[in-house]
């Protein structure tokens, strides 16, 4: 029988307990944070974004595994191998790696007891792995905070925001245009974005690895699948985790009117899991 | 999940009620089961704050990079998360960056420094901030007495001004690119140094005094410090723009003539150092500033030091044996 407690606000007397580690996966150590609680009500996969977007996206992304868990769902958040406080190197590193690591992270966190339904949750380059990891089966359901087409859109907007900064720092002929610098890594020349070396393998490779066309829009993802399926294009409003902003400040500022909806959803979303379980054993 | 790999260990510490969180990159020779476990004592361990609203490997993964780099040398590297950033509790004033150039910080900062003197036995600590983060090492280590040196890069001395009018934005794009715009904004920068000129060497009316003068009393104080600095917009080496105060000169005479300052200039870089040429030309130096100046914390690697071609043992009091403190949790770890 699954757990079901959904407060809309969170416990006063919570004791949130954070456990950092290292999940082990073939060539690298995952840097894991579990936001443990005892009776969850869902469970959460979180699925960030990628190499410099995951720094500008940190806080508020922190904040928001622990807004849930202060509301009974446990999160499981976790850097990309190579990145942040994983192991692994970054250049060796291929999307069906980070796949892979998807399946293995969910396949632990879905055999954790007590039983409670398993939730995807991806942003940005995030979102296109969660698509592809809930298209293969993974996850009661499914939530996407502006989901690029491809991991290809993914990259480029964060050449773009990174081209963007470094203009203001070249003068006239010394500026060099994304296009220019996408030209570089085509024609086979490592391109360093924020500290993060992007190989021409991976981004060519990005090329050929999509969203799901399922996944495209929330309703035609509510048809593909008999699983909830939620997606939020977020606006400059939801900087630093949308494109805009500046540093240093909007990672401080209050997100709840972006997190509680969205919490809400999730609720409702194991709420329906559970009940179809519920429905599948008493047949 | 593991609480540590071969090279590294994820550590919590409770300062000031807040749970903060880092990583120990554990030095090559060091075969103990954890931080507070050491087989011997004394040595300077390394600690690097973050850099404003950074998580604790900064951009591009820089600081670990460096972490790692000095764990080799044989340096016991720590990286930490400041209360409401990255990893560790707390919630951050929305005026981060007005709290930390009045030194909002510190006091955690040095909590930090002090729970890895108390618990692991180090002599003291070298602090390493970027940005932001020189200026919480920099109030950190006046108010840290085993603060052993500072590694600072990119620091600033001064208050940000008001936010610049959106047409004053633009105007400076467009002097940016265009080809007209170049000699119109040199002109601009010419006037600026004018009236500098005429103000003599008074500082300019947004400078950080309070952080001026924590800077003082260490520095002058003789504690090393070794400053990187990058190229900024229209500048050159360790000299601002034509037209900005000169803080780096300023604070080079703040210091005195008893202060142990290296300055360094580190011209492939860009303001955040993560870039590959930027990055790799920080550690070289760092090391070879490190290894005239602390010996490593571990015996063997003290062996290993003292082997190094050109090493100084100018601070060989910072490295004196003392004996690390019973740890209840190095008893149970026999059990």
């Amino acid at each position: 029988m699954r757990s079901n407690h959904l407060p809309s606000q969170p416990h006063a007397d919570m004791q949130l307990i954070e456990r950092a580690g290292y999940f082990q996966v073939p060539g690298a150590h995952l840097y894991s944070v579990l936001h443990e609680v005892e009776q969850p009500a869902a469970r959460v996969l979180l699925v960030g974004p990628f190499a410099s977007e995951r720094h500008n996206t940190y806080i508020p992304w922190v904040r928001w595994a622990r807004f849930l868990a202060e509301r009974n769902i446990e999160v499981l958040r976790y850097d990309y191998r190579g990145i942040g406080e994983s192991t692994g190197a970054l250049e060796e590193m291929t999307f069906e790696d980070l796949s892979q690591d998807i399946r293995l992270l969910a396949e632990w966190l879905a055999t954790r007891t007590p039983k409670a339904p398993l939730l995807l949750h991806g942003h940005a380059m995030g979102a296109v792995l969660a698509g592809r990891a809930f298209d293969e089966g993974i996850g009661d359901g499914l939530l996407l905070w502006s989901p690029p087409v491809s991991a290809n859109q993914a990259l480029r907007s964060t050449l773009m925001r990174w081209v963007g900064l470094e203009q203001i720092f070249k003068f006239g002929a010394n500026r060099r245009s994304t296009a220019d610098y996408i030209r570089e890594l085509e024609q086979g020349t490592p391109l360093e974005v924020d500290g993060y070396e992007w190989s021409t393998k991976l981004w060519k490779e990005s090329f050929s690895f999509p969203l799901p066309e399922a996944l495209i829009t929330e309703k035609t993802g509510g048809v593909a699948y008999d699983r909830p399926v939620k997606i939020t294009q977020l606006g400059r409003d939801a900087a630093p985790l949308a494109t805009g902003g500046s540093v240093g400040y909007d990672d401080l500022k209050d997100f709840t009117w972006l997190f509680k909806p969205h919490y809400e959803w999730i609720a409702e979303a194991a709420t329906k899991s559970n009940q179809r379980a519920q429905y599948a054993t008493s047949n | 999940m593991q609480q540590a790999t071969e090279t590294r260990e994820l550590i919590r510490i409770e300062i000031l009620g807040y749970r903060l969180r880092g990583t120990y990159h554990r030095p090559a020779e060091d075969s103990s089961a954890s931080w507070t476990c050491r087989t011997s004592s004394g040595g300077t361990a390394i600690l690097f704050f973050n850099s404003l609203a950074l998580p604790r490997a900064a951009t591009g993964d820089s600081a670990v990079y460096w972490a790692e780099a000095f764990a080799r040398r044989g340096y016991p590297t720590f990286r930490f998360d400041l209360p409401g950033l990255g990893d560790s509790d707390g919630q951050t004033s929305t005026d981060l960056l007005e709290f930390i150039n009045s030194g909002g910080f510190a006091p955690a900062a040095v909590g930090i420094a002090k729970e890895l003197v108390d618990r692991a036995g180090y002599s003291g600590v070298v602090m390493v901030g970027h940005c932001a983060g020189a200026v919480t090492a920099n109030y950190a280590a006046a108010a840290f007495k085993k603060c052993k040196g500072m590694i600072l890069l990119d620091p600033y001395f001064h208050l940000p001004v008001a936010k610049r009018p959106e047409t004053r934005e633009m105007l400076s794009d467009w002097a940016r690119r265009s080809v007209v715009g170049r000699p119109l904004s040199n002109l601009f920068d010419r006037l600026k140094h004018l009236r500098l000129f005429l103000r003599g060497s008074a500082l300019p009316g947004n400078a950080n005094t309070k952080l001026l003068s924590k800077w003082k009393e260490v520095s002058a104080a003789g504690l090393p410090i070794l400053v990187f600095k990058a190229p900024g917009i229209k500048a050159q080496g360790t000299k601002p723009r034509v037209g900005e105060f000169d803080y780096l000169e300023y604070v080079t005479k703040l210091a005195g003539r008893k202060s142990d300052l290296v300055m360094k200039s580190i011209e492939t870089a860009d303001h955040s150092f993560a870039n590959r040429a930027g990055r790799e030309a920080v550690r070289e130096a760092a090391e070879g500033w490190l290894a005239c100046h602390f010996l490593p914390a571990d015996s063997a690697a003290h062996a290993k030091a003292d082997s190094l071609p050109g090493k100084a043992n100018k601070r060989s009091g910072s490295t004196k044996t003392r004996v690390a403190p019973p740890n209840p949790d190095c008893a149970l770890e026999g059990r």
